[in-house]
C-alpha cells in the first residue's frame, strides 16, 4: 500500500514508547498495519535520518547480544510534532469516511 | 566475490561522503544481518534467508536517492573541507585577521578620498572593490552566528553583491552579463551546495562558514 509521506509520522509513533533500533522498527510498522504497510526497508534510513536532522529523534549506540546496534528514541520536539500530526491524521480520516462512508 | 548484498550496498551509498557511505553501510548490514537472523529463526535456508534479507530493503537506487536527501554527498563534503581550511589559513595568523579587515577599509577610504577629489571613475572602482572585499573578508568577524542572523546576512549579502555588480558594469551590463556568468556560477554553485548542507545537518553540527 502506498504510504508515501506518512512513514516519519509512522517512525515516530514506532520510537514513542521505548527506544528502538531499525530493525525493530521497520518490523513493528509491518505487524502493527497487519502487512499492509509493507514498505522497503532500504528507505526507512533515510527516513530516520531526517527526523533526527530535525531533531525530532535522537541516537545512540548500544550493545545487544554483543552487537553494536543504534537506538532511536523520541525527543521533546518529536513528541509535540506526533501530537499534531495524529490530531491531524484523525480529522482527515473523519473526513474521508463521512465522504466515502464507514468500511 | 561480490555477493548480491555488497552491490545493493555499492549502489545504495553511490556518491555519498566517504562518512555518510560508512555510516549507510553499518546500518544497513547491521538490518541485513538481523533480517537474516529472523528468517533463518523461522525456518529459512541460508541462501533462502539471504534472499528474503535483500528483498526486503528494495531498490538499492531508491534507497540512494533518498540518502542523498539527507545525507552529505562527496561533492558537499568537500565544499565543507575547503570552507574550513580557507578559515583556519586566515584565522591562523592573527596579524592577518587584521589584514582581512584593514584592506577593505583601506580600499574604501582611499575610494572616498577620491570621490571627494573629483575622480569619480577611480572612486567608483575603488567603492566597489572596498564593498566586495568588506562583504567577503570581514564576514567571519560579524556576529551573524544564529540561524535567523544568518539568513538576514545571506540576504543582504546577495543583495549587496547584485548591486556591485550592477554599478561596476552600468551601463554595458547585458553586454558583459556572459562574461559575469561564467565568473559568477561557481560562487552560486558553491551558495546552493552549502544550502543543501544546511538542510542535511543538524544546526549545532554547522561550521561557521555555513551561516556566511
Amino acid at each position: 500500500m502506498n504510504f508515501k509521506g506518512t512513514l516519519p509520522t509512522l517512525i515516530l509513533e514506532a520510537v514513542e514508547q521505548e527506544p528502538s533500533h531499525g530493525y525493530r522498527i521497520a518490523q513493528g510498522i509491518k505487524e502493527r498495519s497487519k502487512g499492509v504497510l509493507d514498505f522497503k526497508e532500504g528507505t526507512l534510513y533515510p527516513a530516520l535520518h531526517k527526523l533526527e536532522n530535525e531533531g525530532l529523534v535522537a541516537s545512540s549506540e548500544e550493545i545487544e547480544n554483543g552487537r553494536a546496534r543504534r537506538y532511536y528514541r523520541i525527543t521533546k520536539a518529536g513528541r509535540t510534532v506526533l501530537a499534531k500530526d495524529r490530531a491531524e491524521w484523525r480529522r482527515l480520516s473523519r473526513a474521508v469516511t463521512m465522504i466515502l462512508g464507514e468500511a | 566475490m561480490i555477493t548480491a548484498f555488497e552491490t545493493w550496498l555499492t549502489q545504495a551509498t553511490r556518491h555519498l561522503s566517504r562518512d555518510a557511505a560508512t555510516q549507510v553501510r553499518s546500518e544497513i548490514r547491521e538490518h541485513y544481518d538481523a533480517a537474516k537472523e529472523s528468517a533463518m529463526v523461522h525456518g529459512s535456508s541460508s541462501e533462502e534467508a539471504d534472499r528474503v534479507a535483500l528483498e526486503a530493503l528494495g531498490d538499492a537506487r531508491a534507497a540512494n536517492r533518498q540518502y542523498r536527501k539527507v545525507m552529505l554527498t562527496s561533492g558537499e563534503a568537500r565544499v565543507l573541507r575547503e570552507g574550513d581550511w580557507e578559515a583556519r589559513a586566515i584565522c591562523s595568523r592573527t596579524w592577518r585577521k587584521w589584514l582581512m579587515l584593514a584592506v577593505p577599509a583601506g580600499v574604501l577610504l582611499a575610494g572616498i578620498g577620491f570621490a571627494f577629489a573629483n575622480q569619480a571613475v577611480v572612486a567608483q572602482v575603488l567603492l566597489v572593490g572596498g564593498l566586495g572585499m568588506s562583504l567577503l573578508f570581514a564576514a567571519m568577524f560579524l556576529p551573524v552566528y544564529t540561524p535567523a542572523r544568518s539568513r538576514v546576512f545571506r540576504a543582504v549579502k546577495w543583495a549587496v553583491m547584485v548591486g556591485i555588480v550592477v554599478m561596476a558594469f552600468w551601463p554595458m551590463l547585458l553586454q558583459w552579463s556572459w562574461l559575469l556568468f561564467s565568473c559568477l556560477w561557481p560562487v552560486a554553485w558553491v551558495e546552493w551546495t552549502r544550502g543543501s548542507i544546511r538542510r542535511k545537518l543538524p544546526i549545532e553540527k554547522w561550521p561557521k562558514q555555513l551561516y556566511l
